[in-house]
């Protein structure tokens, strides 16, 4: 017992890890984080890196809004970066200490969410498309039409991921229009072409590693990732680029305005742009990283994987969903409850 | 003659409702814990019994660090709250009834009554307030927020065995002249224990459980294993997180049964 008192009085006692010397406070998605990366970097720098999990982007910035968080990095999605910057949480770099700034793959300097990436260096990126088991359809599978057209084969056997702002989306793009659209008629379109489709749907759920591993389902709106996995238990699940127009996301490290360990925070964001380092982050969490160069170093299975690479023809269609504005989020939210009912 | 009284047990369809509502409760569970065992990286497709997932959960440092964590102030939690827990039952039974009793009575359990989340967002504002003032970091925020809502789960078992208690064994023991200090540790201690330490396990399970204020009130490092196990659900979750599930309910499930066994001898 007092043994135990002893040991509950020194955790207590931990206090202001962030305020010691050498250490660095990473405050990112669960199970986003690559041990091994973790380790070579505190072998390099002496710098230990401690890592607290959240779960989603509102739970972040709620905490760090609060203050007295502690934190020094944070790895917000793209349409949360510019509210991150807008509140005044996360800084701007200085660029004269991030030498490695220059390997940022150049389709990922200038986004439109952080032109010239002086608030967020690139953690991993993926994208929102079409799996479809081409044993049950070997029609086209790059095209949004898989979804909103469902051929026969699929009719009762797809799936539609639950994810508001990537199914509206996709079916605005596929009708002419752009994300976060506020055109009346390209809405009207995009809104009646799901209704249309959704009685071919089978359901509108997550799971499709699962579902499309073991055929419960033959085709899923999905993100990549999730499709390789399913993918490699089930070898004919393939990936579709709709050719229409497709969504993009990326989680970025930002720096914390209230950073205690600024320094060790640009070595680290230095350190991640290293290729070598880039590829052990994709490695562990199975995403590309956004880093030039990085290929060489990833697992074999990746480095060919037609879900991370993003064959060229169709890398032009791969859009980033903006933070929409208020009439069209709302538009969008109209849309959607309609698809509910 | 058969007994006519009215008896639920007899009515049509019982038995079915009893087994559909068992199968509701522990189907989910069955099929978590037995995923747990699976050889393959998948929690719904079975690839052969395994216990790979436990070694890699055992193995893993980030779940060896949440669980030592998570039972550091599941104790801690549990002793405040079970310390406090009995001295307000003890100040609301053994003794007149009083004006305001009722109030107090509600105060000690409003962790019970208000939403999580209003509770979470609520400590979030205040410990942000006080860490920024103070610079301390340290776990004594999460085990003074486990200890405040565990409070009602200690105080109510420990109420009930005060109240099931027969108050003349102390005015007995006043009539032979113990002090009231010696009639407490001699009498109505040794009686209380098997509800306070009912209290007590009740506080530690609560604790160890909790997800949503732990989330709004952790400082860096301080993930406990619910709120590790809620991080890994963005991405694939994988077997591992069946079997650390399945230990936390082996644990849990120990807990409540030593908890049924010491509230169950009253004699």
């Amino acid at each position: 017992m007092t043994r135990f008192l002893t040991t509950a009085a020194l955790l207590l006692g931990t206090t202001g890890l962030a305020q010691a010397e050498g250490t660095l406070q990473l405050y990112n998605w669960g199970n986003y984080t690559s041990p091994e990366l973790l380790a070579k970097f505190e072998a390099e720098t002496g710098i230990k890196v401690t890592v607290t999990d959240y779960d989603s982007n509102d739970v972040a910035l709620a905490k760090i809004e609060a203050g007295g968080h502690g934190f020094d990095l944070v790895v917000p999605s793209a349409n949360y970066v510019p509210i991150w910057v807008e509140k005044g949480l996360a800084v701007e770099f200085d660029l004269s200490k991030l030498p490695n700034h220059a390997n940022i793959a150049p389709e990922w300097k200038d986004v439109e969410w952080d032109k010239g990436r002086t608030h967020s260096i690139p953690w991993q990126w993926g994208s929102t498309g079409m799996a479809v088991n081409t044993a049950v359809y070997g029609g086209d599978i790059n095209t949004s039409a898989v979804f909103l057209n469902v051929p026969d084969e699929l009719k009762g056997k797809i799936n539609v991921v639950p994810e508001m702002n990537d199914i509206v989306n996709l079916a605005v793009m596929a009708n002419g229009g752009q994300p976060c659209s506020e055109d009346t008629v390209v809405l009207k379109a995009a809104r009646d072409a799901l209704l249309a489709a959704k009685p071919d749907w089978l359901s509108m759920d997550y799971g499709a590693t699962e579902n499309l591993s073991n055929n419960n389902w033959a085709a899923s709106v999905n993100w990549n990732g999730s499709t390789m996995r399913a993918r490699l238990a089930n070898p004919t699940v393939a990936y579709g680029y709709p050719k229409e127009g497709y969504p993009l996301f990326m989680d970025s490290v930002m720096l914390l305005s209230d950073a205690q360990n600024v320094e060790e925070a640009y070595k680290f964001l230095d350190f991640i742009m290293v290729p070598e380092n880039a590829a052990m982050i994709s490695a562990f969490a199975r995403y590309a990283n956004g880093i030039a160069g990085s290929e060489p170093f990833m697992p074999e299975d990746m480095k060919t994987a037609p879900e991370v690479m993003i064959p060229e023809e169709f890398k032009a269609a791969g859009v980033f969903l903006p933070t929409c504005g208020p009439k069209a989020q709302e538009y969008i939210t109209a849309i959607w409850t309609e698809l509910q009912k | 003659m058969a007994d006519r009284r009215f008896q639920v047990a007899r009515l049509p369809g019982f038995a079915t409702i009893a087994v559909l509502v068992f199968l509701a409760l522990y189907l989910p569970i069955l099929t978590l814990v037995g995923f747990a065992f699976n050889a393959e990286n998948s929690i719904s497709v079975w690839g052969g019994f395994s216990l790979k997932w436990f070694a890699a959960a055992w193995k893993n440092q980030a779940v060896q660090d949440a669980a030592l964590r998570s039972l550091t102030i599941a104790t801690l939690s549990a002793l405040i709250a079970t310390s406090v827990a009995t001295l307000a039952a003890l100040g609301t039974t053994r003794r007149p009834a009083f004006r305001g009793r009722g109030f107090i009575y509600v105060m000690i359990n409003q962790p019970l009554m208000v939403p999580e989340i209003v509770t979470a967002v609520a400590l979030l504002i205040l410990f942000g307030i006080v860490k920024q003032a103070t610079g301390y970091q340290g776990l004594g925020y999460l085990v003074a927020a486990h200890s405040a809502f565990c409070i009602p789960f200690a105080y109510l078992p420990i109420r009930a065995r005060l109240a099931g208690m027969d108050a003349s064994l102390e005015i007995a023991a006043a009539d032979l002249y113990a002090s009231p200090i010696a009639t407490f540790r001699r009498v109505t201690l040794p009686l209380l224990a098997p509800g306070i330490m009912a209290g007590a396990m009740l506080a530690f399970v609560i604790s160890l459980d909790d997800v949503v204020i732990t989330e709004f009130v952790k400082s860096g490092g301080q993930d406990t294993l619910p709120t590790y196990m809620l991080g890994q659900m963005r991405r694939a979750i994988t077997p591992e997180v069946n079997a650390i599930s399945t230990l936390l309910l082996a644990l849990t499930v120990a807990l409540l049964t030593a908890f049924f066994l010491l509230t169950r001898q009253k004699d």
